[in-house]
Order: C-alpha cells, then structure tokens, then sequence
C-alpha cells in the first residue's frame, strides 16, 4: 500500500475538516493553515519521488479491484502537478496571514482554501472520470465561496458570472460522462481507455471528444469559453486571485491532457486540430484582452488566458517535444502566475490600489519589490534565462519542427505582446512617479515587520523557483520528458491501473 | 575555463557597485572597473594561442536535451568585439562617475551596465545559437533598463518600452530564424553550423530563415525600416548613449550577420536584402543626420548612417568588403565613442543640447572643441584618421561589387552622396557649436569639465589618429585575425594612406568637396526641409500602439461585453458548432439495438416531463408557477427511477425535489413574485434556436448511445455485492463502498456550499414583502396552530423513520442520504410551524460543524483502514446478533454512511436557518403604519 497517492487529498480534506471545528479559533486556523498546507507540499514530494522512483503508482480506493472501484493514480504528470499544488498552497497560506483579514477568517477562509486544495489534489490524482468530476465539484464550490467571502458587489457579480458558466461546464462534463459510460459501461479512465480502442465507430468518439474538450476548455479558459475567468479573477482578496490563478484552470488543462493522451488519441487529425485552432485563439483573444486593461489583476488575468494557449498547444501538437513543452509550461506557469498575483496584492498593500493610473514611483521606495516584479514578470513574457524562457522555447521549437507555422507565428508574436504589457506594468507601477494623491485618500496602515515577512517570502521563495527552473533547466527538463513519455505511451498507465487489482475487501 | 571567466568576471561586476555605492563614488568606480581589466587582461592572455591557428573553446553542458550548452569561443571575431566591449566600457566606467551628478544612484547604473557588459560579452562569445539568442535577448532587458534610467521622465520611459518593444520583436523573429537555422544544420553548435553553409543555403526553408534573422538584426542595428528607436533611446544619460547606441549594442546585429556570414552568407538573396537594406540605411541616417537640431540626435541619425555603411559592406560580402567592415566597426567605435562623449561633456557643462542654444564653444572650453573637431573630421572621412581609410576600402567595394550588374554605377553614386552628407553634418556640427556665435544664452555658463573626464574622449581620439597615420601597423593584425573567423581564405591587406590616385580616392574628395558645398548651402536646405511636416517616431508608434489597444478593446468588447447572456450563448454556441461537427461525421445515428416498447404510462410520463420543462420555460415570469413546473419534472423524473426498478434512486430523487422545493419557496419569497420582460423577441429568438438546437443535439447523442451495445460493469456490483460489501442494497453499497470516494467527495461539496450560502446570506439583511404577489397579505395566521401541532408529533416520527431508512439502507433502499433528508424535512417542516427563533433556542447548536462533522467522520473511516495495511476506504463487516432486533449486520460502511447522513442534516440547516434569518427585524415605515390587519408574518419569518 502506497499511503502517499491519497495522502495530498486526505491532509487538505482533514485539514480542511480540522480548522472548520476550530470555527472561533483564530490561531488555530491560521497554525493549520501553514501546517496543513506545509504537510501537504512534503507528501506531495514524497509522491513525486516515489512515482519517479518506482513508476505509475495506484491506490484502488476500498481494496476493489480496478475497473470497479475508484483507482487512485499517480504517474509523472499528476504527481508533478500535486506538488505544484503544495508549492502554491504553502505559498499561499502563508501569504494570506498578512492579507486576509479578519473579516475573511471568521467566515471560514482558511478552511475553505484547505477544501478548494483537497479539490485540485484529487483532480491531479483520481483514475475515475467519474470521480473527476466529483473533485471538479468540490473546486467549483469551494472557489465560489471563496469569491463571495468580501461580500462586495463587484464580487457577487463576477461570482455569479464564475458560477453559472462553471456550471455549465459541470453540465456538458456530466452529459459526456454519462454518454461515455452509455458506450462503454465503465468509468475508470484506464478500462474507458482499452475498451475504446476496440469501438470501432470512430465518429462517436469523435462527438464525445468534443464534448469533453468543451467542458474542459471551459474550465481552463480557452477561447471561446473563457469569459467567466477576467469577470471574477480580479475582484476576491488578492491571496484567493493568486490561488486561482495558479491552479483553477490548469486542472481544466491537466483534465485536456490526460483525456487527450489518454482516452482521445485515435483521431488526432479531427480533434487535436481543434486544438491547435483553439490554442492559437486562445492566445491572442487573451492578449489583447489585456491590451485594454489598466487594471493590475485584470491584465493579469488575462494573460491568464493567453498563456493557457501555450499549454493546449503543446497538447495539440501532439508530438513528444510539443508534449514536453506543454507539461514544462504548465510548471513555469503556474509558479509565475501566482507570484504575479501575489506582487500585485503586495503593492495593493503599499499603495492601496490595483489601477495603474493611480500608481507608481514603487522602483525608488521598493527596489527589491521591483526586482521581484521583473523576474516573474519577464519570465512570463519569456525573456531568457528564466523559466519561461525555456517553457516558450521549447513549445515554439516543437511548434516549428511540426511546421506549424501559423500558431508558431501567433505564439511569437503573442510573446512579445506579453513582453509589452509586462513592459507597461513595470513603467507604470514601478517607474513612473506617483500620481499626486487624491483629497480623500484612505490612509493606509503601515506594514509591520512581521507582515513584511510573511508577504515578502512567498515572493522570494517563488522567484526562486523562477530562477531555479531556468538555470538548473536540465533535470526539470528531463521531469517533463520523462512525464511526457509515459502521456504518449497510454498503454503503461493502463497496465499501471489494471494490473494492480488489489484482493476483494475482507 | 579561462574563456568562462570572461562572462563570469563581468557578471560577478553586476553585484559589486551596489554594495560599494557607500563608500563613495570613486571607490565604487574603481571596484567596478577592476573586474573589467581583469577580463580585458584574459581575453588578452589568448592572443598566443589565437596567433598560432588554435581556437580558445569552453563548453560545459546546461540542456543538453535542447542542444543548449554553456558553451564559448574565443576566435579573431569575438576577440575584437571582446577588446571593443571591454575596452570602451572601462572608458565608460570612468566617464560615468563624473557624469552622474551626486546623487544619483551610481551602484544601480553600473550593476545595470556591468549586466549589458556581460550579455554583449555574451553574444560575442557564444558558441552556441541558443545562448547566443539568450545574450541578445539580455541586452535588450538592460538596455531598457539603462534607457529608462532616468525613469520620473516621460520620454526616456517612452523610449525604453520603444527600444524594448522594437528590439524584442526582432529578437523573437531571430529566435524563430535560429531554430529553423539550427534545424538545417541539424545542431545549434556554432562551429557545426558554421560549418554547414552549403546545406543551409540549399534548404527550401532558407529563404524565410534569412529574413528571420536578418529581422533580428535589423532591429538590432537600427537599419531602416526599423531604425525609428534609436533615436529615442538617446533619452538615455549619454555614458549609455555612447556605449550601448553607438559603440557596442548596435553593433550586435552586425556581428551577428559577419558570425554568421559563412553560414548563411552565400546567396544572392544575402546579397541584395543587406547591401541595399544598408545603402538606404546610410542615405536615410546621414540626410536626417544633418536635419536635426538635437545634438544627441544628430550622433544617433549619423550612428545609424554608418551602421547602414556597414551593413552594405557585409552585404556586399566580398572578402575586401568583410574586412572593411570591420574595420569600419571599430573606427566608428572609437571616433563615435568620442563624439558621444564629448556631445555629454557640451549638455553636462551648458546645460543642453539644443543647437540654437550652443555655439562659440570653443572659447569656453577649447580641449573638448579640439577633440570633438579631429572625432569629426575622422567621422567624415578626413584623411590621416582612421575613418578615412575605411570610408576609403567602402567605396572600393561599391566600385567593384558585380551585384547590381547593368546597374553597378549605383551603388558607388550612393556612396558618394552619403559620403558628401557625412562630410556635411560633421561640418555642420563642429561649426554650430564651437564657431558660430550662440543665438540663445545656453542655460548654464560653460567651461571645460574635469580632466579626468575629457580622458577617454581623448584616448580614443588618439585612437583615431594613430590608425590613421599608421594603419598597416596598428589595424592589420587585428583585422587578419577578425576575418579569419568569417573567410574561409584572408585577402592580403594593404592598408595605407596613399593607394596613388584611383576612384576611390576621387569618391572622398568629392564627398569632402560637395559635403562642404552642400554646408554652405545649408539654409536653403533647411527652408526645404521645412515644407515637410516633421514625423515623431514616437508618435507613429505610440500610435501604433493606441490602435492596437483599441482595435483589441473593440474586439474584446465585442466578445467579452459583461452580459452573462453573451456569455452563455457563446459558451453554448462553441459546444453547439463542436458537437455538431462530430455529430455529421457519424454515418447513421441509429446503433441497430432494438428499442423498449413503449406503453402508455411511459408516453404519459414523457409528455408530463415535456409539458414540465415547457411549461417552466414559457411561465418564468411568474416564478411561483414556473417553479411548479419545474417540480413537475422532478416529480415524473422520479417516478421514472421507480418505473424503472430504482426505488433508491427514486425515494433520493423525491426527498431531494422536496427540499430543493421548500428552499427554492423560501428564497422566493424575498424576490419580487414576476420577472419583468427583459428578452427582446430577437433575443428570444437566438435562445430559441440556441436551446432548441442543442437539446436536438443532446437527444441526438443520447439516442445513438442507447441503441449501440453496451458491456457494463455494473454486474460485477450485483454479484459483489453481498460477498464483498456486506449489503443487499446494491445502490447503497456502491454509494458507501464501492464508490464511496465519490460520495466523500459529494459530502464535501455539500458541507462547502452550506458555509456559502452561510456567507453569502449572513450580512444580507431584506426587508420582507408585506403581500404576495397578487397584492395579497399574508395569512394572519402566523403559526397555524394545526401545522404546529401536526409537525410537534410528527417529528420524532420522522427521526425514527430516518433512524430506520438509515439503518437498513445497507440491504433495503435507504441509507445515510435519505435519511438525512428525511430528517432535514422534518426540522424544515418544524421552522415552518414554530419560526426560526423558536427553532433556534430548541435546536441550540452551530451547524457548520455538524455538517464538516460528518465529513471528517467518513474520513476518518477511511483512514482507518490505513492502520490496517489497506487502501483508502477499505470496508470491513460482521454480522451480530442483537436480542430482540434479530440479526444485525455492522459495517465500516455504516460508518461512513453516518457522516453522509451528518453532512446532509448539518448543511440542510445551515442553508435553512441562515435563509430564515435574513430578514432585518426592522421594516419600512410604511409597513409600520398599516400594522395589524396589514402585517402578518409568513409562518417561516421570525416575529418581530
């Protein structure tokens, strides 16, 4: 038995549990929140050096043989994406101690994020299409609540736009489960996988491909169906934007992967050039989103958008380069995303406001903040030697080695609008000198040291990350290449899956 | 391991001012400069082994997957540069500390510069594509640095992003360029594709590669059309001017084409796209050189010009024309370096740059006059200076050049008139600021600057006039080794001052004549000029840029317009295209599974479900009745499960409708009882067709999934059941056993959307409508005494029946879900009859933990099978015996089930209370006055 598979569910879930008994106790939340999370991101590395160690790991949830129960899975792919989720919920929790107030915890914040982990853990982990969809349900849920915990208006409304397009994806999701099952009789994505390439009425398939890429390309905001992500991404407590913006539509792109390498790999020449098409628009719907946007998190967040079309064309390629890029963009991203998020919340603290207009002049008081703006900022647009550097390189490369020419072309030229915004944050943020402040300007509490602290080493511990991944490339390369393996050859996760039958409960 | 110290000096150079900025200036500039001779002195050190046919190499793997390795050369052509960078950046170094006023952030400028330092190092020494392309992107970042260093002022912040954005472009078509280049070659070793220029030209792919790169380098050097940055750099403090824009970083996409001139420099294509691209360059910068008014501009319009002279001589690419090149490289660097410099000085001592403003200089500040006059004249191509002689082999080289064919007379006419405009705005300059009197007093009174700072201008004027005077001794070594990385076969050199009397030799004196002529005749020039609405680059670009917003903000809007409606039905509408897409690819819908037959009592239940869903649609404006409608399909949606032998699915189907029902009213009530019309009939019409059409769509698929075979799972449940469950109840046993990770998950999300609405209703606070929608009051009877009654005894009733529903829901239909509706039923049905504030004192407890409660119980029964070796939710179960009960049966499942029952119980009541207690106790007046009669409480409102 390998504890490890269930564990980066169960610790958030209890957690989760845990902190919602303490319900008045602030300390002990806020103690969970950093150990909960800490715990999290050690099993997770536990998980991640087991299954490099040793292969796909399955844990069949209660002892029932594969396809019968639920079968817990962890190959490179989702074990790299667990950890990711550790990184990100440590990084987080820690974070929020200085930005989420009182106000938020008392209303269960903490918990909340605890439940929305346990959500994207067993996304990343769960065997099940079924049980997918479960995970998917927790996450929808529990991000909703955090979106309305400020109450404001600006906040209902895009949680309501957040939740009823959501929903209409969990909608499509479950039509397509329950057609799928209609054609197959099983839900284990492995079984699902074997007993499909035996259908031989490709065109049903094809349908049913659809419908999962609809209901997914919802989920991780690609065109046409990301409208829900710039409504809402900008309007909750900045640590809660960070969270999202880091995880929530990369399960949408895990969900993309693993079901397009996995399931939907017959007819690469019907749906994967969906994907292409898809991803190319992806990216440039969302960078001249943020081309009009004078709001911080709002051009953050529609880079967002942009970038989730890199991760669907290394998908949509289809080749193993193209794979490799996919999976290393997704890592980078997610690092780089978040820490955007969480400098912008920081200079929210300083400046007490996200709209660039009202800002500036942070690069003479805060040179280290600006640095520490720069790296994720640059590696975003993919300027050398950061992490996205080599996530971009390596996508474009795979990109013209298939003589993809046009989407090269589009992902070229949306790296160097994304340079351009970035570029235009920095000047006004940064360089520019600060506007003259206006009559009633609320004053801001001054940032105590120990605030200091708690938003300054997320920032560092991520840009770190950002600098690691670029310079140390090599092993991080391999991880994904290795990961992309075992994408491309279905038929080990299969045997992974189907081979470990554990005995019938006693 | 010497080579790698190169970079590595000048990158450890990028952490040392900062700190050292405390201890003042001078030290600080010392620090900085110490790494630089060091590196200056290495790349020194490899002379020898260069001298005798050997090649410095250090490689050390970073990806070596990517075909990215840490890996540096050091041939002649990287020496050059190296001692180029190097040497004028040491100048720089000691230029800047007098040029940077106080208090100025010195450490912060040099760590920035020091970065530049490192990158153009970097690209000069790389032998490596990649790396090569990872250098060039750097420069660019801390050229935007160092431009916008100066960053409270508006232009040098619009001419960072400018440079930033124009260079970047570039830079990502190089990239493409170089992939595909790499490709070709089959590596991105530089030697290997250094190597394999005959397989690279023969490429199909060649063509569209040269332009990538050759974009790259366009951008880089300011070649024409993308020379518009340059100029606006020039916001930049004039130490960065003088480096970056004139000695060094423009430079870098000439040593790109002269690097990869054995690679890619073999075809007609090459030919025609640089030398013409360079010829229009060296017009376009020399007539606008000599327009300008700028001082600073001025140098940068004449910088471009010669990076045009230059880049037409590599274009022309015969083994002459490289070596002239290079040469040409460093005369410019070092009489522009000087001008620069002293252009600083003239704006540092007077206080602008204006041309109007300066003149009769050469009073005030007669050295700078002297050094500025000889950097001209060698940038005119005055003979006995060093820009002469190369001026010189450049028009040579457009003489002989067989590339225009019938045409040839061209480009050496070009030439010509490029030269004469040189010759014209060097005069120009040097007699405006130093001969004719001032029309305006300059902002401060000048007089020389400190010795100290005059020094590296007058070093590299000396430059100028030692190569000019001695070329064969003090250029042709260096130049032999230079072009020996990029010709395969060195040309004999015969730099000399006098070649007796040629064509050439005629082309300058012309030049010298006409370019003073054309001084002369200046005025009227300018009168012309003036006819001319002047264009700023800035402005086309910003422009440029404002248009690109727009259109994206117009597009953007016309997607993305916040209406939840175009969301939807775009959402809908992409599903809608996708599905149907792979729905005509099916060759017939029908699978040949022969179909149920169909009664009356199933035609009944499909026309109820579709009148339900009709109905519901058409009478939304009136949610009472719509939401009746709605149950209607919940109703028969039920009854279907039981028709179809699922009376589990069935009793959760009904017990679910019941609550979502009874909640559903209650939040009714505080919403107004009609829906205006919002829909225009147009609208109405898209979600028709919309709705309608996927419905079709949906039923489509679902009626080919029934018809076609299925080979199910579901009988290793029925047979598994008993034997491995321990339950009868199939349903059940999959809910808490098979399948009860599902259900944790399911449990979780209700406990998750209770704490939501617990949020979401806690602060709202409504006032309450005093009639219905009708304009009817409510009902005085606040608590009917019957209800309260019938709900008092009917509560323990209904705890015993959950008690019992759930107890046998392992083998019979029932479990914790039932149950725990049914309880959460009966406690409804107990606020309705008593009010929320009765309820509460009675049932004084907070819910939220009972719902996650019952999350962390089915958890930890989970767990629990982790102490015994096994998997997640592993169940185990005995049979007992208990007197009087008969036979019993306990699971772990039972465990499970409980905190499935005490998840739905607790989040029921979370929503519940929370959704009674939103209304505020108080009202509006209006309500006040008409109190009594007018004012009853619905039953489920708390009292006043």
């Amino acid at each position: 038995m390998r504890p490890e598979v269930a564990l980066p569910i169960l610790i958030p879930l209890m957690a989760g549990a845990t902190s919602l008994l303490f319900w008045r106790l602030r300390l002990a939340q806020r103690l969970l929140a950093v150990g909960g999370t800490g715990a999290l991101l050690l099993t997770s590395l536990w998980l991640l050096h087991s299954v490099s160690r040793d292969g796909i790991l399955v844990m069949q949830m209660g002892d029932w043989p594969a396809p019968f129960g639920i079968s817990l899975v962890a190959d490179l792919f989702g074990a790299i994406m667990v950890v990711l989720t550790g990184i990100i919920g440590f990084a987080v929790a820690l974070y929020s101690l200085a930005t989420i107030g009182r106000g938020h915890e008392a209303f269960g914040y903490f918990p909340l994020m605890h439940l929305l982990l346990a959500g994207v853990a067993g996304a990343f982990l769960t065997g099940d299409i079924f049980n997918l969809y479960v995970w998917f349900e927790v996450m929808l849920v529990a991000s909703f609540a955090l979106l309305i915990l400020g109450s404001e208006k600006a906040q209902m409304e895009g949680a309501i736009k957040y939740v009823t397009l959501n929903l209409l994806s969990s909608v499509i999701f479950l039509s397509a489960v329950g057609l799928l099952y209609g054609m197959v009789g099983t839900l284990n994505m492995a079984d699902i996988a074997q007993r499909l390439s035996q259908v031989e009425e490709s065109g049903m398939i094809d349908v049913l491909a659809v419908m999962f890429m609809v209901a997914f390309g919802i989920k991780a905001a690609a065109f046409p169906l990301f409208f829900w992500l710039p409504a809402s991404y900008h309007t909750p407590p900045v640590a809660v934007s960070a969270l999202f913006a880091g995880l929530l539509t990369k399960v949408g792109v895990y969900a993309l992967f693993r079901v397009f390498t996995l399931i939907f790999h017959q007819n690469p020449g019907y749906t994967h050039e969906i994907l292409v098409w898809g991803a190319g628009l992806t990216m440039l719907s969302g960078v001249l989103g943020a081309a009009a946007q004078y709001e911080f998190r709002r051009i953050l967040s529609f880079h967002i958008v942009s970038q989730i079309g890199y991760m669907i064309l290394g998908l949509a390629l289809f080749t193993p380069l193209a794979l490799i890029g996919g999976v290393f963009y997704i890592m980078h991203h997610i690092i780089v995303k978040t820490n955007l998020f969480l400098v912008s919340g920081f200079v929210n603290r300083l400046r007490g406001s996200y709209d660039l207009k009202k800002l500036g002049g942070l690069y003479r008081t805060h040179p280290w903040l600006a640095i520490l703006f720069l790296i994720p900022a640059l590696s975003l647009a993919g300027m050398p030697p950061l992490s996205g550097f080599f996530a971009k390189f390596i996508v474009i490369r795979a990109g013209i080695e298939a003589e993809a020419y046009g989407v090269t072309f589009i992902a070229l030229l949306v790296g160097l609008l994304t340079l351009y915004s970035m570029i235009k944050i920095w000047a006004e943020v940064f360089w520019k000198s600060p506007p003259e402040p206006g009559e009633n300007e609320p004053e801001l509490a001054p940032v105590s040291q120990r605030e200091m602290w708690q938003l300054y080493a997320p920032i560092v511990g991520l840009a770190l990350c950002t600098v690691f991944i670029g310079l140390n490339g090599q092993p991080i390369y391999e991880l994904a290449s290795a990961s992309a393996d075992q994408l491309l050859d279905p038929t080990r996760y299969i045997d992974a899956v189907m081979s470990d039958s554990g005995e019938v409960a006693p | 391991m010497t080579l790698a110290w190169i970079p590595l000096l000048t990158l450890l150079g990028v952490l040392i001012p900062v700190p050292m900025e405390r201890f003042g200036r001078r030290l600080c500039t010392l620090a900085t400069a110490t790494p630089v001779v060091i590196a200056l002195i290495l790349v020194l050190s490899q002379l020898p082994m260069l001298l005798s046919g050997g090649l410095p190499h250090f490689s050390l793997t970073w990806i070596p997957s990517l075909g990215l390795d840490l890996a540096f050369r050091l041939d002649g052509l990287s020496l050059l540069f190296a001692v180029l960078i190097l040497g004028i950046g040491l100048l720089i170094i000691l230029y800047a500390s007098y040029y940077l006023s106080a208090e100025e952030a010195s450490g912060r400028f040099y760590a920035y510069l020091m970065l530049f330092m490192t990158s153009m190092i970097g690209i000069v020494m790389a032998d490596n594509l990649i790396l090569l392309w990872i250098f060039w992107e750097l420069t660019s970042l801390s050229s935007f640095l160092l431009i916008g260093f100066w960053s409270h002022w508006t232009d040098a912040r619009k001419g960072a992003r400018m440079a930033m954005t124009v260079t970047g472009a570039g830079g990502l078509a190089l990239l493409a360029g170089l992939l595909l280049l790499g490709d070709m070659a089959g590596s991105f070793d530089m030697g290997t594709v250094l190597a394999s220029g005959e397989a690279i030209v023969a490429d199909d792919r060649y063509p569209i590669m040269l332009v990538l790169v050759l974009l790259g380098a366009f951008t880089k050097s300011a070649q024409f059309p993308f020379h518009f940055w340059l100029p606006h750099a020039m916001a930049a403090p004039t130490p960065v001017s003088a480096y970056l824009h004139s000695a060094t970083m423009v430079k870098a996409g000439i040593f790109l084409m002269a690097r990869l001139h054995p690679a890619i420099g073999d075809s007609l294509l090459w030919s025609w796209l640089v030398t013409l691209t360079g010829m229009a360059t060296f017009l376009y910068g020399a007539w606008f050189a000599l327009v300008k008014t700028d001082l600073k501009a001025i140098l940068a319009f004449s910088t471009v010009s010669h990076l045009g002279l230059i880049t037409a001589l590599l274009g022309i690419g015969s083994p002459m024309a490289i070596v002239a090149a290079l040469f040409h490289i460093l005369n410019h660097a070092a009489f522009k370096g000087a001008m620069f410099m002293n252009a600083g000085i003239i704006d540092h001592e007077t206080g602008t740059r204006e041309l109007d403003q300066l003149g009769a200089l050469r009073h005030a500040m007669p050295m700078t006059a002297l050094v500025t006059m000889i950097a001209a004249a060698a940038m005119a191509g005055v003979p006995f200076l060093n820009g002469f002689l190369s001026k010189e082999m450049f028009f040579a080289e457009t003489l002989y050049t067989p590339l225009l064919g019938g045409l040839g007379w061209l480009l050496p006419m070009l030439a010509t008139l490029g030269g004469i405009l040189s010759v014209a705005y060097s005069l120009r300059l040097v007699h405006a600021v130093f001969f004719k009197p001032a029309r305006r007093q300059p902002p401060k009174t000048p007089h020389e600057p400190p010795r100290l700072m005059r020094a590296p201008a007058m070093l590299l004027v000396m430059i100028c006039i030692a190569v000019g005077l001695f070329p064969a001794l003090l250029a042709t070594g260096i130049l032999e080794l230079a072009s020996t990385a990029v010709l395969e076969s060195v040309p004999e050199l015969h730099l000399a001052i006098w070649h007796g009397v040629n064509l050439p030799l005629l082309m300058s004196l012309i030049a010298i004549i006409a370019g003073v002529a054309t001084y002369g005749l200046h005025i009227h020039l300018k009168r012309f000029v003036r006819q001319f609405a002047p264009i700023d680059a800035r402005l086309v670009f910003e422009g440029a840029i404002q248009t690109i917003a727009s259109i994206a903000h117009t597009l953007t809007r016309r997607l993305d317009n916040g209406s939840l409606q175009r969301y939807m039905s775009w959402l809908l509408g992409g599903a809608l295209l996708l599905a149907t897409l792979g729905l005509v690819q099916l060759p017939r819908l029908d699978g040949g599974q022969a179909t149920h037959p169909v009664d009356g009592i199933l035609l009944l239940g499909a026309a109820l479900m579709i009148f339900g869903a009709i109905g519901t649609v058409v009478s939304h404006r009136h949610r009472l009745i719509s939401l009746l409608m709605l149950s209607v399909v919940g109703l028969v949606v039920s009854l279907t499960f039981a028709r179809f032998s699922a009376p589990d699915l069935a009793l959760t189907q009904l017990s679910v409708e019941v609550v979502t029902m009874i909640l559903l009213m209650l939040a009714l009530f505080f919403l107004p009882q009609k829906t205006p019309r919002e829909s225009s009939a147009k609208r109405n019409i898209r979600d028709l067709t919309l709705a309608g059409s996927l419905g079709m769509v949906i039923a489509s698929l679902n009626y080919a999934v029934l018809t076609r075979d299925i080979d199910s799972i579901s009988n290793f449940f029925v047979e598994n059941s008993v034997p491995g469950g321990g339950g009868h109840n199939v349903v059940n046993v999959i809910l808490v056993d098979f399948r009860g990770f599902d259900t944790l998950g399911e449990i979780t999300v209700l406990a998750l959307a209770g704490l939501a609405i617990y949020k979401l209703l806690n602060r709202l606070r409504l006032f309450m409508p005093h009639s219905d929608g009708e304009g009817r009051v409510w009902s005085p009877d606040r608590y009917p005494m019957i209800l309260t009654s019938v709900s008092q005894t009917l509560l323990p009733l209904a705890l015993l029946v959950s008690a019992f529903i759930f107890l046998r829901g392992h083998n019979q239909p029932g479990g914790g879900f039932i149950a725990g509706l049914i309880t959460a039923v009966a406690l409804i049905l107990i606020y309705m009859a008593r009010g929320v504030e009765w309820t509460q004192s009675h049932l004084d407890f907070p819910y939220q933990p009972v719902a996650i409660g019952g999350v962390a119980v089915a958890t930890l029964t989970g767990l629990g099978s982790f102490v015994f070796g096994y998997p997640f939710l592993t169940s185990a179960f005995g049979h007992f015996h208990l007197p009087w009960l008969g036979d019993f049966e306990l699971a772990t499942a039972m465990l499970f089930d409980l905190g499935v029952y005490l998840a739905v119980v607790g989040a029921t009541l979370m929503i519940l209370a929370n959704l009674g207690k939103v209304t505020t106790p108080h009202r509006p007046r209006k309500d006040d006055s008409r109190a009594g009669t007018q004012q009853p409480q619905p039953s489920s409102k708390e009292p006043r």
